[in-house]
């Protein structure tokens, strides 16, 4: 109680400006090092300047006493809808489907909502960034890295395309239907679709490549084209597809796509993928784990899956980050993290695949992911493990400044606690 | 015990007998919940706790399994499940408590398995909440590999399940295409359905007193037709059935307590009651419980405001709370995790969050007299973890219903290749044919 | 075309048969399998109007007699389907309403605020509810399925109405014959219940736990009835008129309630279900019954297999493996009946699922190869069958004086290459004749 008041008390105290300032007596965990105990961490304006058991604080520099306190990364979603949608059930409030199927000129940076309640909330979990991804059709725009925290979008984005959204046709043949029911569509009619869908696929990355080739020598009358445009960061391995491919197959088309298209991908949402474990190390294409609360895959799965999968994921030595593909549950990615290394993760391995894993998965590691000089100051303050729930966080910086942990829940709980 | 005994062995006794025999559990943290805990030894005979403390004396034909130094906690009861069933809704019509979740019992649900792996010992199987006055529920033990008859917690109170809000109304809405639109539409409406359906119950009841009265008094009359929709909730009224009614609102919450009250019953249970911390005060003075998600919100408008500090709100009140999974919603793995939850939000203390999953819903379901705590007297209904089951790090590694195994992690990772290998072999065999060569000329 | 081609086919076999009770028809020196008793390795088999009058090695061939050469053929009680759809309409054509309240789909009621009323019950009164329907009503002589139900070997069916929860009543009959009347054996051999599980929109019950309480309030009701009707009956004065309910006298008036049960668990859940409504049961289906044999065996209810087999979705999607318990149901679902021999279930087969007549030998055969002995393999397509539905006084084996009612194979009926050589129905013969349309099965 005295505690979650502490952390009200701060939170009422947010400034709206950074102002500099050393952590003491606090453990440091750089994630690109090992610990630090008992020491301090500087940060001038919204970068670490500095960290070390003796390490001198500069002048004009707030003291924070943090002893016993620890001082970790600011958490990354490397997959969520944060600030696209608000109300599950309320097609008014979603922002994640556009229509039709190749729209890689979509930019998602712009319809992220900075009031969303679904912000404040994942903040309060220890999550300071979050990739947000679009989804629809076969290309669902442009995926940003986007800081929790900012008055706008502009002020939010870290990478306005740190990644291009594309899902290959599905060739699944169960459609879940609502209220509990499954349904099968014919195996031959699916494959019929998909062999139609992937021609188009085909068709529309040979235009792209064809205006990629045009624009090089650009002739008299060359129009730019906005969709093409947007595909030439990608042809040219500049920004990666994250390509969403959770069944064996769907893992087979996207790795032979990427090989044919010589493109650049990142796997999201993997379930079936101990076939491919060799090849995706081999070819070092980053995983983005899926959602870690789903059931078994098929009734003869172990009772371990999902959970189990991190753990033979770093094993194959595969590059790896959480993401909670949502808007509900990004503060529980830490957890989902847990349960990992309940099943076998290194705890090492399970935080630095919040942190600085994602930021370089997303090519962001020269700027975010781990207490290094140069780096943004986004920190969170915790009392303890970071990924267990008896943890507590105590504050949040991003870019240096210091974050409110008030959110709708907090809100109403302390609304309701004094009826 | 393991996956394929199902398969191979069914017992054919009309209930299970307890595990005869004595089992000595020691070097165990002994987690009681109800009355801290104890570093030492559990005494398990005939399938109930014989003794436990510091010093246990080991009877000479006690079996011993060393804890190795694990946590030893009450079977986790889960308030709010859908699993081994083989039917959860039935909804067609609004008022459907005739049906009973008993009859559709599926024990060879994978579900059962699963929830029984995650420490899940007690489950109350519920109608769903298609609509507002739902089908009888069931409170069962997640005995795997056993028969239905045998799963069922003998003894335990009957229920039933309301439903209230966005759920129940839906059909009314027209939101679900191609399906006939049904009464109600409205929070309003719901409130009439129940009040008629217990408007109708007292007549019903009214009819049979009097039925009873003239026989008694020598006259000829026809029997009253029995009606198996009304008789749980003349139940109901007597006292007899537990009422276990999902919702979320907090207005919705009152009305329904009023209801009741005007009608003369109690509600048992708020189920979900994601708003519940608005109107914790109206709800402990009725009387009612809560069992409520962890962390769950926003997925529809009516929950918007659900808080994860609900469950806190809630117990602090003098609310009888527990944290339930709607399995497979949430699933019933996630259980423990969703305890520590209340670590966080709320800073419960590691008895009251546990509280949340075994003896809080199992006096919800007002079985408590025989599980939700480890104390002498009670069913063997154990759960051993190597770590503290507050910690996400830990792993369930054995389960006990009854003094018997029913989960055996070891077991289970052993049985897995081997499970594999018999499906491969299957698929194998049972290869369909290749479609025969097309002949020349056939069409 | 078709049609006319098969119209004509159907006179044509027509023209030959006759009517039941004429004639005298002998096989002579040929292998009898009666069902009842030993084989009868060089024997005569005697027809005279339409039943069998005597078999043995030393049967007297009466001078009248069409006579018939039994040498390399073998004899059989005329095939039983115990659980049919054979002459009767196809599915979707039959009564899919008929109720005393709303018609089914049951819905309207529920737009209404009033939920309930005590005089007349609410929408789930009396829906999916044809209790009354009589397969013997249905019956169609002239129907396609009749002929390749006959090239199969089969000279019985077990019909039932199909497509209401309370889909009517099973007769029993011959699968030839010149009016439908006179093919009847039977016409009220049981109830049927059926669990068509429709979701949300097709009124009450939709679903399985939903028809299960429905079909139980039908039985409570039936007590309801006969007990107002009794006391009705025995002083009207002063009590008011029980009303007619012809849902409850169709289900008054079956012997027998078939429930369907393919899982262990059905089969378990089913049998309980039975014993609680006090009603004289058969399950049908019986995918499990390997599993679920001794449950069967210790509560004393016979079991009706379907031979449909399961076997895997057509069109399947290569990349969903099914799971172990569905291969394993899959791989031992046709030891099913010789589990049920050993255990003591009494068991009779059924078309089922089989889309083709012709493949129904064939599936027999698997549960032969699986281990089920021929001698109970013959019992479950004939004696047993009539002895499920109360039939055997007449049907199911060769004994002097039942329905002539033979198979006739050019080898051995569980060689599933050994042709059809003729069918007997009530004493005429019947040679395998083309088939005219496609068939429409259950």
């Amino acid at each position: 109680m005295t505690r979650l008041f502490l952390a009200a008390a701060l939170a009422t105290a947010t400034l709206t400006y950074a102002e500099n300032f050393a952590l003491r007596g606090v453990t440091v965990h750089p994630i690109s090092a090992a610990e630090v105990p008992n020491a301090v961490l500087v940060v001038t304006g919204d970068r670490i300047a500095g960290l070390g058991a003796k390490f001198p604080i500069p002048k004009g520099h707030k003291i924070i006493d943090a002893k016993g306190l620890h001082v970790y990364p600011g958490m990354i979603d490397s997959a969520s809808v944060l600030g696209l949608s608000e109300i599950g059930s309320v097609r008014e409030t979603q922002d994640i489907e556009e229509l039709g199927d190749f729209n890689p000129q979509l930019r998602t940076m712009i319809a992220v909502n900075p009031g969303s309640e679904h912000i404040p909330v994942s903040r309060a979990g220890g999550i300071t960034a979050s990739l947000v991804v679009p989804a629809g059709g076969v290309i669902g725009g442009q995926a940003a890295m986007m800081h929790l925290d900012g008055w706008t979008w502009e002020e939010m984005t870290v990478a306005p395309t740190a990644a291009m959204q594309m899902r290959l046709p599905s060739q699944e043949t169960t459609v879940t239907g609502r209220a509990f029911g499954v349904g099968r569509r014919p195996y031959t009619e699916v494959r019929r679709r998909y062999e139609e869908q992937m021609q188009q696929v085909r068709l529309f990355f040979e235009q792209a490549r064809a205006y990629q080739a045009r624009k090089a020598n650009p002739g008299l009358g060359f129009k730019p084209d906005l969709r093409m445009e947007a595909m030439v960061p990608v042809l040219a391995g500049k920004t990666p597809l994250i390509m969403l491919a959770p069944r064996e197959r769907a893992i087979r088309d996207a790795l032979a796509f990427a090989e044919r298209e010589k493109v650049r991908i990142v796997l999201a949402g993997v379930r079936e993928v101990d076939p491919f474990l060799e090849e995706i190390a081999r070819r070092k294409i980053p995983v983005v784990l899926p959602d870690l609360y789903q059931v078994p895959l098929e009734e003869d799965a172990s009772i371990d899956d999902p959970l189990d999968l991190p753990a033979r994921l770093a094993k194959a030595g595969i590059a790896f980050a959480f993401g909670s593909y949502g808007i509900e549950r990004p503060r529980n990615l830490p957890f989902q993290a847990a349960n990992a290394v309940g099943h076998g993760l290194p705890h090492e391995a399970a935080i630095r695949a919040l942190t600085l894993g994602a930021a370089e998965i997303w090519g962001l590691a020269d700027r975010m992911g781990s207490l290094d000089p140069g780096k943004f100051a986004d920190l969170i303050l915790t009392d303890g493990d970071p990924l267990e729930p008896r943890t507590q966080i105590r504050q949040m910086w991003i870019l240096g400044k210091p974050v409110s942990l008030d959110n709708r829940h907090t809100r109403l709980y302390e609304q309701y606690r004094k009826r | 015990m393991n996956r394929r005994l199902f398969l191979s062995s069914l017992a054919l006794a009309p209930l299970p007998a307890a595990a005869p025999g004595a089992i000595l559990i020691k070097n165990a943290k002994i987690l009681t919940v109800t009355k801290g805990r104890v570093d030492g030894s559990l005494l398990i005979r005939d399938g109930r706790i014989a003794a436990l403390g510091t010093e246990v004396l080991t009877p000479a034909d006690a079996a011993t399994i060393d804890a190795g130094g694990g946590y030893l906690m009450p079977g986790i009861v889960d308030c709010h499940a859908h699993v081994g069933a083989d039917a959860i809704n039935e909804g067609t019509i609004s008022v459907s408590s005739m049906v009973r979740i008993e009859d559709v019992l599926a024990p060879d649900d994978v579900q059962i398995y699963r929830g029984l792996a995650a420490g899940v010992t007690t489950s109350n199987v519920l109608h769903g909440s298609a609509n507002t006055i739902g089908g009888q529920c069931s409170v069962v033990k997640m005995r795997w590999g056993k028969t239905a008859a045998q799963m069922v917690f003998a003894g335990a109170r009957p229920g039933i399940k309301f439903a209230l809000g966005e759920n129940v109304k839906r059909s009314g809405s027209g939101a679900n295409v191609g399906v006939a639109l049904r009464y109600p539409a409205t929070r309003m409406g719901v409130e009439d359905v129940v009040r008629e359906a217990f408007n109708d119950a007292r007549a019903y009841q009214r009819q049979r007193d009097e039925y009873q009265t003239r026989v008694a008094k020598g006259e000829r009359v026809l029997p009253p037709r029995r009606d198996w929709k009304l008789d749980p909730l003349v139940e109901v009224l007597e006292g007899k059935r537990l009422v276990h009614a999902h919702c979320y609102r907090a207005d919705e919450i009152l009305m329904l307590l009023r209801a009741a009250e005007e009608f003369g019953f109690r509600i048992r249970t708020l189920q979900h009651g994601l708003e519940a911390y608005k109107v914790a005060k109206e709800i402990a003075k009725h009387g009612a419980g809560v069992s409520t998600f962890a962390d769950s919100w926003s997925y529809k408008i009516e929950a918007y405001d659900a808080i994860p500090y609900n469950a806190a709100l809630c117990l602090r009140a003098g609310v009888l709370t527990s944290l339930n999974t709607d399995a497979p919603v949430t699933q019933q793995r996630h259980l423990l995790q969703d305890a520590a939850k209340t670590l966080r939000y709320g800073q419960l203390t590691d008895d009251e969050a546990l509280s949340l999953i075994t003896i809080n819903p199992a006096r919800q379901l007002m079985i408590d007299d025989r599980v939700g705590s480890l104390e002498v007297g009670k069913d063997a209904d154990l759960v051993l973890t190597d770590k503290h089951p507050l910690s996400l790090y830990a792993k369930v590694q054995k389960v006990f219903i009854d003094g018997e195994i029913f989960f055996d992690r070891e077991q289970d990772v052993r049985d897995r290749a081997e499970r594999a290998a018999r499906r491969q072999a299957l698929l194998e065999k049972l290869k369909p044919a290749p479609p025969p060569a097309q002949k020349k000329g056939a069409r | 075309m078709r049609q006319l081609l098969g119209s004509i086919l159907l006179l044509a076999f027509v023209a030959v048969a006759q009517p039941p009770g004429a004639g005298v028809l002998a096989i002579r020196g040929t292998h009898i399998h009666p069902a009842s008793g030993p084989a009868v390795r060089n024997g005569n088999l005697i027809v005279r109007n339409g039943l069998i009058e005597a078999i043995g090695p030393n049967a007297v061939i009466p001078p009248e007699a069409f006579v018939v050469d039994g040498a390399g053929l073998q004899v059989y009680p005329g095939l039983i389907d115990a659980l049919s759809a054979w002459g009767l309409p196809a599915a979707a054509a039959r009564p899919a309403t008929g109720t005393n309240a709303a018609p089914s789909p049951a819905t309207p009621a529920v737009l209404e605020r009033r939920i309930q009323t005590l005089e007349d019950g609410g929408p789930e009164e009396r829906p999916s509810n044809s209790s009354w329907v009589r397969a013997a009503d249905l019956l169609d002589a002239r129907s396609a399925t009749l002929t390749a139900a006959r090239n199969a070997g089969y000279t019985t069916a077990i019909g039932f109405p199909g497509g209401n929860v309370f889909s009517g009543q099973g007769s029993a009959y011959n699968l030839a014959g010149t009016r439908s009347r006179h093919m009847v054996i039977a016409d009220g051999v049981g109830q049927m219940i059926t669990f068509p599980v429709r979701g949300f929109g097709g009124g009450f019950p939709g679903s399985l736990m939903g028809i299960i309480a429905y079909v139980r309030q039908i039985y409570t009701d039936v007590d309801h009835y006969r007990a107002s009707q009794a006391l009705y009956a025995k002083d009207p004065r002063g009590l008011p008129r029980p009303p007619y309910d012809r849902a409850l006298d169709g289900v008054i008036a079956s012997p027998r309630l078939l429930l369907p049960a393919g899982r262990l668990a059905e089969i378990d859940r089913m049998i309980r279900f039975g014993q609680e409504l006090k009603q004289p049961l058969v399950l049908y289906g019986g995918a499990e019954a390997f599993r679920g044999a001794p449950l069967l065996a210790a509560a004393k209810v016979p079991m009706l297999i379907n031979l449909r087999w399961p076997e895997a979705e057509r069109d399947a999607d290569p990349f969903l493996k099914d799971s172990l318990r569905v291969l394993e149901t899959r791989d031992l679902a046709p030891t099913g009946p010789a589990a049920l021999a050993r255990a003591g279930v009494k068991f009779a087969f059924y078309s089922g699922g089989v889309e083709r007549a012709a493949d129904l030998r064939k599936a027999i055969k698997k549960a032969v190869d699986a281990g089920l002995s021929k001698d109970e393999a013959l019992k479950a397509l004939t004696l047993y069958p009539a002895q499920i539905f109360g039939l055997d006084d007449r049907l199911g084996s060769l004994e002097p004086g039942k329905i002539a009612n033979l198979t006739v194979i050019a080898g051995d009926l569980f060689d599933d290459r050994a042709k059809l050589k003729f069918t007997v129905i009530d004493g005429v013969k019947y040679e395998p004749a083309p088939e005219a349309a496609p068939e429409t099965n259950r």
